[in-house]
């Protein structure tokens, strides 16, 4: 082999490894798998939102040939439930039960599952159960959830009322300043009350999970897209009352997770525990209307915020108030995604004065939780929704009025009342480059003229901040959640000096294989093709304590140039051993380990020092024979992505129509790994972000609490003529407090992506005073505000 | 359970006789009966288009066929595209332009891109978007599947490459 | 989604599949394309006991132009809207074609099956409803010959065919030599059914129209709009009599709500986009409905 390296890896767009199975039709995701002896699961939902459960009659089902097991509630004694790992102070327990108990709470809640030879006949079973369900009045809406007199869904905690959370936190995170002073020194108070609708990941596959139980060795191998293998490994041991060493999650590809896979699920426990009793391999493959009624919805919020601002623009308090839809039942990480926007809201602004009230909210609705973004793009709506409103009552142009309260370079870190603590940026300088791109001025002329020719043409620009690279444990402790935010990894050399890679991150699309090769690869100092990344088997890789999320691969990122530093310092050790030196004479460059200031005579490669490292018959006191090392990373601080998008579209009074002229990006996500594959995550979390905005929503019925959304025909995810081309820029402000200087950005792209929109919608109706307060902007709703109008 | 039907599926250039009940789809036929998994399944009910094959060389749904409408006629699916380790220039530029993420659309965006290509050599990228609109991709946000598509073309016209 | 358990011939002959009809009655459904009726057999929505697969029914795919157009029910939506024959005598059928889901599923999905769905969104019912289409059922018992109006009347998802009809056939009279069409309509999405739609055809001798036929399709049903048509015959071609069209099309027009939108959007809509057809019909000079 030849350690020369040409490249240096970092900030080169290599070629994924991935793709070569993928473009072939050769991937291997959960529903491609299917050992010796399968059967297959199928569950019956419940077919109302809330509804007591006063016996189900299983024994046609059960008599129906291919039938092997019927599970109900009655079948879950003694199974435990997942834990809400976020567990914020005063928080109501509600974790999401197996299967419903007594009542079922929301259209789609699993009633009972069913195994049968082939998914065809498990269907044919379900058909056959016969539940006695007696219908309870419903509640579908968060202020209706309430009021007096609501429907309470979960009678243990006594009301809808999940928590109340106050930010500045009453954990001594952030700073109150003196709200109320602002608002009588205020010259305007500009107020704004948004819904953010509720939609989610959707991604194209389908949850699924193959469960394998072992009689014999008593192990259960679990095959699922979790993004956090380790804590699903935990949980669900605990919850099925095995030992966690009997449990194996192995990770195949996953066609697309956007969060939705971080949390745990009721399936996880009813695969599982199916193939124990039955002694075989279980399989559930999630069909699309499960996978739209049943996994994780995300987002839904009723905001209402209110600005106190002086003349000049000056923003002297935000106080608001958030209620977050969460559904049912808390999931996996309770009211997290609207905690982190009471927490993120004052975005890039230097706001001293803040207050806001954070309220989780029980409905008969899909649980709310982990979604791309989490919490950060329903902030980003809102703050960058007043900004613009502020701007249009001052008469002051949004993008100045932005400049003029935006933190500057030179005062991070900054400690926003909102409790974070941002790492570093250059907020004004991608301001002024997103503008520069758009051709602002150019744009705003043209406005007026096109306008004048029956044209309407708006300008939206949205800032953002994500506080991404969860996290700190020591912080996440503070905040009561539950594990730890560390990400470990284990790098083995092997004799022939070439490297294992061993991650608990999972590769869901972005390309965590290829991205962590090239950082491995550059700091060996070896050929790329000499790294190899082992995914997906909590029998082989580290412990994550926070798993795979957009925003992460920074993380596991550093814990493997802390590992390679330890196996460079040992190889230098080893090697100058071998070189008869002194190891403070010897030096690890260019994948030799050579004697300083004599390497042309005196050099090793490390494949010569890993055989040696493996013969082990001189290595030096106190190391141990082989060439491997372990790093556990847990991050000093939160990185803080930062930029600026600016939308310019054409919207058809007529109709309510939204036409795309121009989309530009500026981020600053610190140093790049891979600029091809970042502009790739970029593009799928505007996707994801303006989906949102315009065409993506869960509709419930009010008068039958039905889920509406429940096909692909009704639930409309963008297409290719729905999306712009995006013009992406880049600013690099490395992060100080992460080697390497990278910074989280897989989910930054949907953060401001909403807002941008909605006010280059409202900015082309500025002239109806048409203000874009709700999401999706679907052409019905926009023609009915113009309408309004009277445009 | 209802009868068994028996019936010749001519997948990429060879022909397997399976035995399927009526009611299960072509699709499941090609993942389940003949192990071909690169045939993904995003919804089932024609939106997606993960499922995405060649029936007698047009573009089909195989979530929409029933198995036993196929007997005798001629499927590609994504298995068959390209020769063994020769890559089709659409699996090549998809790779190259960074068009696919996760993957699990790809085998479909790759066939309808084929087809849109072996109907229009060198389309537009606006002709690409509103050709290729029946297949999702949750991804990528589609830019770079129009750019692998278009690179796609440009090879394929100077090689003549096709299907 | 997996479809419960059916039995499954597939017919070669006309008659053949008409005895089948007749055996299984109401118990039996007709495959055509597919692209309707396999997401409901896939959902469980639609549990026939017997499917007739008519796909080799070679005898029921073609199309004949010859005066009045003929359309054998099993002719594919890409042939339909590829076919120069077609184009020829009605511009308006491959311009609606066009809107259809996407090439995949216009692959497989007929015209017969189209309206014999009868999607109260679908393009071609309203389509025909305004070219004055007829189309031919037939039982093991004989053949009608149905107009458009009389095989929906105000249905939805179903039409007055009986359970042992199959649609055969559909006949579209020759246009006049004078008349021009023009066809719009509001999806969220590209290839998505559509929020609502409008197929107009007018002639006009000079600038006086003398015949207005106007279908729309994304209300409950699909249907002509006579107050629309009522005040464009006599009227000059020209912005007032459209809008006039327009608002007559609102009144007309059966609006809904639903997740997509809302029945007053839907009434502007319908407004809208006549008086954006009736341009693009006034536009399109040239005869032959062009
Ligand atoms: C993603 C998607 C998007 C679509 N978008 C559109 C769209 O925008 N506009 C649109 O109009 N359609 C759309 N469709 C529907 C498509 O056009 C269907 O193909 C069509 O409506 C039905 O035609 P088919 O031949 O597939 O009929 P099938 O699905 O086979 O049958 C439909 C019904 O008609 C009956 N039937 C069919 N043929 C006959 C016959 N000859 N005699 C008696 N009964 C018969 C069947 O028994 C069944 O009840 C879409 C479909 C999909 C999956
Ligand atoms: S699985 Fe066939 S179109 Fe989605
Ligand atoms: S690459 Fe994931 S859906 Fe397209």
């Amino acid at each position: 082999m030849t350690t020369t390296q040409e490249t240096r890896w970092i900030g080169v767009s290599a070629p994924r490894r991935e793709d070569a199975p993928l473009i072939r039709g050769r991937g291997r995701y959960i529903a491609d798998i299917e050992p010796a002896g399968t059967v297959h699961m199928a569950i019956l939902r419940s077919p109302y939102a809330h509804a007591r459960i006063n016996g189900i009659d299983t024994a046609a089902a059960e008599a129906l040939d291919g039938v092997h097991c019927v599970l109900t509630a009655a079948d879950l004694e003694g199974i435990g439930d997942f834990p809400t790992i976020w567990r914020l102070p005063g928080q109501k327990e509600s974790n999401t039960p197996a299967l419903a108990p007594g009542k079922a709470r929301y259209v789609g809640e699993p009633v009972a599952a069913v195994v049968a030879d082939s998914r065809y006949m498990a269907e044919d079973a379900l058909d056959l159960l016969d539940v006695d369900y007696e219908i309870l009045d419903h509640v579908v809406d968060v202020e209706a959830a309430l009021a007096d007199g609501a429907p309470v869904i979960n009678e243990d905690l006594g009301d809808n009322t999940i928590i109340e959370y106050t930010f500045p936190g009453i954990n001594a995170l952030g700073v109150a300043g003196d709200i109320e002073g602002a608002f009588e020194e205020a010259d305007e108070i500009v107020s704004g009350r948004f819904k953010v609708g509720r939609y989610s990941g959707v991604a194209l596959e389908t949850r699924g999970l193959v469960a394998d139980w072992d009689d014999l060795r008593q192990t259960l191998t679990l095959h699922s897209g979790s993004q956090v293998a380790s804590l699903l490994r935990t949980e669900l041991a605990a919850a099925l009352g095995i030992p966690e060493t009997s449990v194996r999650i192995l990770t195949p590809n996953i066609g697309g997770a956007f969060g939705n896979q971080w949390d745990r699920y009721p399936e996880d426990i009813l695969v599982s525990l199916a193939s124990m009793k039955l002694g075989r391999p279980v399989k559930w493959i999630e069909d699309r209307r499960e996978a739209l009624q049943a996994t994780v919805h995300g987002r839904e919020q009723l905001q209402e915020w209110q600005l106190a601002a002086s003349s000049d623009g000056t923003v002297l308090g935000l106080k608001g108030r958030v209620l977050s839809d969460q559904g049912a039942h808390l999931h996996s990480v309770g009211i997290g995604p609207a905690w982190v926007t009471g927490a993120a809201a004052v975005n890039q602004y230097k706001i001293a004065n803040y207050h806001c009230d954070v309220v989780g909210v029980a409905t008969n609705k899909t649980p709310n939780s982990t979604f791309r973004g989490f919490g950060g793009p329903e902030a980003m709506f809102g703050i960058e929704r007043m900004m613009d409103k502020t701007a249009r009552r001052l008469g002051i142009d949004p993008a100045e009025l932005r400049r003029r309260n935006m933190i500057q370079a030179d005062e991070f870190p900054y400690f926003s009342p909102g409790g974070a603590v941002y790492d570093s940026g250059n907020y004004p300088a991608a301001l002024a480059k997103a503008l520069e791109a758009v051709e602002y001025d150019k744009v705003r002329e043209e406005q007026q003229s096109l306008r004048d020719q029956g044209v309407y043409r708006g300008i939206g620009i949205a800032s953002y901040i994500h506080v991404s690279g969860f996290g700190p444990s020591a912080i996440l402790g503070i905040l009561d959640y539950y594990t730890g935010g560390y990400e470990g990894s284990t790098v083995k050399i092997d004799p022939h000096g070439r490297a294992t890679l061993y991650t608990g991150m999972i590769p869901m699309g972005q390309g965590t294989e290829t991205t962590l090769a090239q950082v491995a690869a550059d700091h060996l100092e070896i050929d790329i093709a000499n790294v190899r990344v082992v995914w997906g088997d909590t029998d082989q890789t580290p412990y994550t304590g926070f798993g795979s999320a957009g925003s992460r691969s920074n993380v596991a990122a550093v814990a493997v140039i802390k590992a390679i530093e330890q196996i460079k310092a040992k190889a230098v050790r080893i090697g100058a051993g071998l070189l008869e030196a002194d190891p403070d004479d010897v030096a690890y460059a260019d994948g030799r380990i050579s004697v300083k200031g004599a390497e042309e005579m005196r050099s090793l490669t490390l494949a010569d020092v890993a055989q040696q490292a493996y013969w082990a018959h001189k290595i030096p006191e106190g190391d141990q024979p082989t060439l491997e090392a372990t790093y556990v990373y847990d991050p000093a601080n939160f990185t803080t992505a930062c930029g600026t998008h600016v939308a310019v579209v054409d919207v058809d009074i007529d109709t309510g129509k939204i036409d795309w002229v121009k989309y530009v990006v500026v981020d600053d996500a610190g140093t790049i790994i891979n600029p091809l594959l970042v502009e790739g995550q970029i593009h799928g979390a505007l996707s994801n972000g303006l989906g949102g905005a315009m065409l993506e929503e869960f509709v419930y019925d009010e008068e039958t609490g039905q889920l509406l959304s429940s096909t692909l025909m009704d639930y409309l995810v963008p297409s290719f003529t729905d999306l712009p081309d995006f013009e992406i820029h880049h600013l690099v402000t490395p992060s100080p407090h992460t080697e390497g200087g990278f910074k989280g950005m897989g989910e930054a792209g949907c953060f401001p992506a909403a807002p941008a929109l909605a006010n280059a919608v409202a900015d082309a109706l500025s002239h109806l005073g048409v203000e874009v307060d709700q999401t999706p902007v679907t052409p019905s709703r926009l023609w009915s505000l113009i309408d309004q109008a009277g445009g | 359970m209802a009868e068994t039907m028996s019936v010749v599926l001519n997948v990429n250039g060879s022909g397997r006789a399976v035995s399927v009940e009526p009611r299960k789809t072509l699709a499941d036929a090609i993942r389940e009966d003949l192990g071909l998994t690169g045939t993904h399944l995003g919804c089932e009910h024609g939106v997606c288009g993960a499922c995405t094959i060649l029936l007698d060389g047009e573009v089909v749904r195989s979530c929409l066929l029933l198995a036993v409408q196929a007997d005798g006629a001629e499927i590609t699916t994504i298995e068959g595209i390209g020769a063994g380790d020769d890559l089709h220039p659409m699996q090549q530029a998809f790779s190259e332009y960074h068009g696919l993420q996760c993957g699990f659309c790809t085998p479909g965006m790759i066939l309808a891109g084929i087809d849109v290509v072996s109907r229009n050599p060198d389309p537009t990228p606006q002709e690409i978007r509103e050709e290729m609109g029946g297949n999702i991709c949750r991804c990528t946000g589609y830019q770079k599947i129009v750019e692998s598509v278009q690179a796609a073309a440009a090879v394929m016209s100077t090689e003549g490459g096709s299907a | 989604m997996k479809p419960a358990a059916f039995d499954y011939s597939a017919p070669e002959s006309i008659a053949e599949a008409l005895d089948l009809l007749a055996e299984h009655g109401s118990g039996a459904k007709v495959l055509a394309g597919g692209q309707s009726l396999v997401p409901m057999l896939n959902f469980r929505l639609a549990r026939p006991a017997h499917l007739i697969d008519v796909n080799g029914v070679d005898s029921l795919s073609y199309i004949s132009a010859n005066g009045t157009l003929r359309i054998g029910s099993m002719t594919r939506l890409t042939a339909l809207g590829e076919s120069g024959d077609v184009a020829g005598a009605h511009p308006i059928i491959p311009k609606a074609v066009a809107h259809i889901g996407h090439r995949a599923i216009r692959n497989r999905g007929t015209i017969g099956g189209s309206l014999a769905h009868n999607d109260p969104a679908a393009e071609l019912p309203a389509v025909l409803m305004a070219l004055d289409a007829e189309v031919t059922a037939r039982s093991a018992d004989g053949e009608r010959v149905v107009g458009m109006q009389d095989l929906i009347e105000d249905r939805l998802f179903e039409t007055t065919l009986g359970d042992t009809e199959l649609l055969t056939e559909i006949r579209i009279p020759a246009a006049a030599a004078s008349s021009t069409s023009g066809f719009q309509e509001f999806a969220r999405r590209h290839g998505d059914f559509a929020l609502a739609g409008v197929a107009a055809v007018i002639t006009t001798d000079g600038s006086t129209i003398t015949q207005a036929a106007l279908g729309a399709f994304g209300g409950t049903h699909a249907t002509r709009l006579p107050t629309a048509e009522a005040a464009l015959l006599g009227a000059e071609t020209g912005d007032a009599a459209f809008a006039a069209a327009g608002a007559g099309a609102a009144a007309d027009f059966p609006a809904t709500s639903d997740v997509h939108g809302t029945a007053e959007y839907r009434s502007h809509l319908i407004n809208v986009l006549t008086v954006r057809a009736l341009k693009e019909a006034a536009g399109n000079s040239g005869g032959g409905n062009g």
